[in-house]
């Protein structure tokens, strides 16, 4: 889109080096009188010579009061309304005519001007104020048309109230482009809240000399109120139809949040008396404005700090952050007025509402992080941000994102859906329109041009992205809290694992030894005395099986525990190997047995070698006891790739278990048969359990009463983050 | 065949000295068997000093040594001997009733010369320990005698 009037954001606006033609100026030396500069008219306008100027403004000067604005002064036997700029090149004294226009004393306005007041004090709606507004600067200024605009975030203008006497075409609801007022003098705008020009079609008086004796510049007119204007402005208002304008800046807390625009289709002079009214008028409306936008935000913002607080105080009870916003997503979502929500927290994304997918969310965080868009960010139309977000437009055209770690993506979202809008502009703001001239003209084109706004979202308040960042502060003192409180629970954690190694270590030392003992006292009484009768040798065997199991039982324990922390040893694991040796190990621990064994293909495994055949010879190891009374006992091993993961399973004809126990089976110490019949410490399959859990698989069980049992363990193939690639 | 050098068993518990006495004893060794009860004893036996004052001068065959003893422990005093230039050489025995691995590790740091652990069978426990003596104190040919100054 161009900006056609790009260029006057160029144009030296403040030193014109001309004036308007229904005033005069004269520039004067405050020290000794001289006058330094004068517009081309003074004299004819004064109506004296030069020479009689310093005179005729040396008491003017001499008062006391400096203040700004208009006030009455006789030259020569005639009225003038004058005003006094004391500036860095000189006073400048602007004259202009005392009659023209409906000619008001201020003191007769004053009544107006408070009855106005009084209407506007009770409005709340800023809507209705703009309208009164309109009204009342027409009535005081008798203009064909007066138009409030309201500048939006992208400083476009909407016209929200107007007031007219059909001369001139209605502008109301239209939008103006930003750029039919350039930066600079939207600047002017805040210093100078009201500009008149009488006749568009005036021309302009020279300053002489053009640069000031003081410093040599041209002299700056910022101040001046008879300061010309740009030709391009002129050549807008001609466009446009009207042959006067006046303008007053509504300004809310130092930013320009309007103007109060009045047009007359004919050259129109006003009095300094009325503009001075206007002026005031234009000041107590800006205050209105300001205290209902105030009023109207802190109202908002009351409410979302409620929810806020309401909401902060389930996720201190929630068990996650993430679990808590998701409990509690319709507070979630209200606290910004959103649609969706979402949050990015340690890797995993949870979204309640209308929200984009799971790795739109994760690359939008990863661009606001990267891009430094953080810690709070919002957009009304993030598919203009980010072209990623286009196709999302229709949930998430509007985003607040706030950061909620200093190191990761972790972040909150809310998400506000595209709300497709018709926009109707005063012209098609599209249209470009060089003149024949070389030069850039403004537009001629004020009809009517409907713009379908496409991709964005209704914009969020102040009140709501601040209610975001409150938000988001409580959040990072959480998430902080909730990492120290597991820091000290791993600090904990880590005391107690170091005393219950200490005391593994002791059990694995004490307790073995005195089984020893009891096992070795025992076989030398067998040994010795070789004439016991059949009840003492029984007793004996007793005493050595007894001390014997609570040895293993030891040697288990110590193995189980020491599972937990031992690092792997993780390699390429060649499972048709292993289980041949675990086939070995378990015929040799049976001997005489006839087992049938039917091994299938086995895929090699990705593991820690030592600790895959614990796990198998523990399987394979239970197959062969309990299908002990089976003849032919039948162990079966296969494996088969499955996706991501390997999976292996040991199956038997034994005694096999009622699925009803099948949560016990690895449990530590669970034994699903009675202790005579089956040896065994019921570490084994709580071992094995915890090695694939260390492996990051899975394990489980299925079984049959008296049929047999099948043990199915998975393990995860090798991953990508590996870096080699698969088994 | 090497002399006859004796055997230093290291064990503070009454029990497994009993019980390793007499697993050693059917093996008919003709060893002298010398018992310390605790590593600075050991020392004490190595160094000739103390209590050992007055013993024949020469190395044991072989140190069989318990890994936990009271005063200095077994790693102790294995450190000291394979850190100390003139007894390195003398073959030591860890016996442990530990299962614990770190303790496997740290005694093959420090050179160990062989590690065992305890079986809770006594069988088992009977022939690991007659094949320990047979094999340091029969079989393994020792270094030759170092020629010692006094």
């Amino acid at each position: 889109m161009t900006d056609d009037l790009d260029f006057c954001a160029r144009e030296p606006i403040r030193i014109p080096g001309s004036i308007q033609p229904h005033g005069c100026i004269l520039v004067v030396d405050p020290d000794d009188g001289r006058v330094l500069q004068a517009s081309a008219n003074a004299a004819s306008f004064l109506g004296i010579p030069s020479e009689d100027w310093p005179a005729a403004v040396a008491a003017l000067l001499a008062e006391d009061d400096m203040a700004e604005g208009h006030r009455p002064w006789t030259v020569a036997g005639q009225a003038f309304q004058v005003a006094v700029h004391r500036t860095a090149q000189g006073a400048i004294v602007e004259f202009e005519e005392a009659g023209g226009g409906p000619a008001l004393s201020l003191d007769a306005l004053h009544p107006r001007l408070r009855r106005f007041i009084d209407r506007i004090d009770p409005m709340v709606e800023i809507a209705e104020i703009a309208a009164a507004t309109a009204v009342e600067v027409r009535a005081l200024t008798g203009f064909n048309r007066v138009l409030v605009y309201r500048f939006d975030d992208d400083l476009h203008g909407t016209v929200v109230a107007e007031d007219g006497d059909g001369v001139l075409p209605s502008y109301l609801d239209l939008r103006f482009p930003a750029s039919d007022i350039p930066a600079q003098a939207r600047q002017l705008y805040l210093t100078n809240r009201l500009r008149i020009i009488p006749d568009a079609g005036y021309q302009p008086v020279p300053i002489e000399p053009a640069a000031s004796p003081l410093d040599g510049a041209p002299l700056d007119l910022g101040a001046c109120g008879l300061r010309s204007v740009s030709p391009v402005h002129l050549e807008y208002m001609r466009n446009m139809g009207t042959g006067a304008s006046m303008s007053l800046s509504l300004v809310v807390d130092g930013r320009l949040w309007g103007l109060v625009s009045c047009h007359h289709a004919d050259p129109r002079r006003i009095a300094p008396p009325i503009r001075a009214a206007c002026d005031f008028l234009g000041r107590i409306v800006s205050h209105q404005i300001g205290a209902r936008e105030r009023s109207r935000m802190a109202t908002r913002r009351i409410a979302l700090k409620r929810i806020e607080s309401g909401l902060l105080v389930e996720l201190a009870r929630a068990p996650s952050l993430p679990g808590g916003l998701f409990a509690n997503a319709a507070d979630w979502m209200r606290l910004t007025g959103a649609a969706g929500a979402a949050v990015l927290f340690e890797g995993e994304v949870v979204a309640a509402g209308q929200a984009p997918p799971a790795d739109t969310i994760r690359r939008l965080a990863a661009w606001i992080r990267q891009e430094g868009r953080g810690p709070v960010f919002v957009t009304d139309q993030s598919g203009h941000d980010l072209v990623e977000m286009e196709p999302h437009a229709g949930t998430a055209a509007g985003i607040v994102a706030v950061s909620i770690s200093g190191i990761h993506d972790d972040a909150m979202f809310w998400f506000r859906p595209e709300v497709v809008r018709t926009v109707q502009w005063a012209g098609d703001r599209r249209k470009a329109e060089p003149g024949s001239d070389g030069r850039i003209h403004p537009r001629h084109s004020f009809d009517q041009w409907r713009e379908l706004l496409r991709g964005r979202a209704l914009p969020w308040s102040e009140a709501e992205i601040e209610s975001a960042r409150d938000v988001r502060n409580a959040i990072v003192d959480f998430v902080l809290r909730r990492a120290e409180e597991r820091a000290a629970l791993t600090e904990e954690l880590q005391r107690t694992n170091k005393e219950l190694e200490s005391f593994s270590y002791s059990v694995s030392h004490d307790l073995r030894a005195p089984f020893r003992h009891i096992v070795g006292y025992a076989e030398l009484l067998r040994q010795k005395e070789a004439g016991l009768d059949e009840k003492s040798r029984h007793y004996i065997g007793s005493i050595v099986d007894s001390a014997l199991s609570a040895g293993r039982l030891v040697d288990d324990l110590l193995r189980f525990s020491h599972l937990g922390r031992a690092s792997l040893s993780m390699t390429r694991v060649d499972m048709t190997k292993l289980a041949a040796e675990v086939r070995r190990a378990v015929e040799h621990d049976e001997p005489g047995r006839a087992i049938e064994w039917r091994i299938g293909r086995l895929p090699p495994a990705w593991g820690d070698a030592g600790l895959l055949r614990q796990a198998l010879l523990n399987l394979v190891g239970n197959a062969a006891k309990y299908s002990r009374a089976r003849d032919p006992a039948v162990i079966e091993i296969d494996g088969r790739e499955l996706g991501n993961e390997v999976e292996y399973s040991v199956r038997d004809n034994g005694v096999g278990f009622d699925m009803a126990y099948v949560g016990k089976l690895f449990g530590v110490f669970q034994r699903l048969h009675r202790a005579e019949e089956f040896e065994g410490t019921g570490i084994g399959l709580a071992l094995a359990k915890r090695i694939v859990d260390r492996h990051g698989g899975r394990i489980d069980a299925e079984g049959t009463l008296d049929r047999g049992a099948t043990f199915r363990f998975a393990l995860p193939a090798r991953g990508k983050e590996d870096g080699v690639g698969g088994p | 065949m090497a002399d006859l050098r004796p055997i230093l068993l290291v064990e503070d518990n009454p029990r497994d000295l009993e019980l390793t006495l007499a697993a050693l004893a059917k093996c008919n060794l003709a060893n002298e068997i010398v018992v310390t009860r605790d590593g600075a004893e050991a020392l004490d036996y190595l160094h000739c000093r103390n209590g050992f004052a007055g013993r024949d001068p020469g190395d044991p065959a072989v140190v069989l040594l318990d890994l936990k003893l009271p005063k200095v422990d077994g790693l102790e005093v294995l450190e000291h001997v394979k850190h100390d230039p003139e007894r390195r050489r003398i073959p030591v025995v860890m016996l442990t009733s530990s299962r614990e691995e770190r303790d496997l590790v740290r005694s093959y740091e420090l050179g160990v010369n062989a590690f065992v652990v305890k079986p809770v069978n006594f069988n088992e426990f009977h022939e690991a320990i007659q094949d320990l003596g047979m094999f340091w104190a029969i079989l393994n040919e020792p270094p030759p005698l170092p020629r010692r100054g006094s």
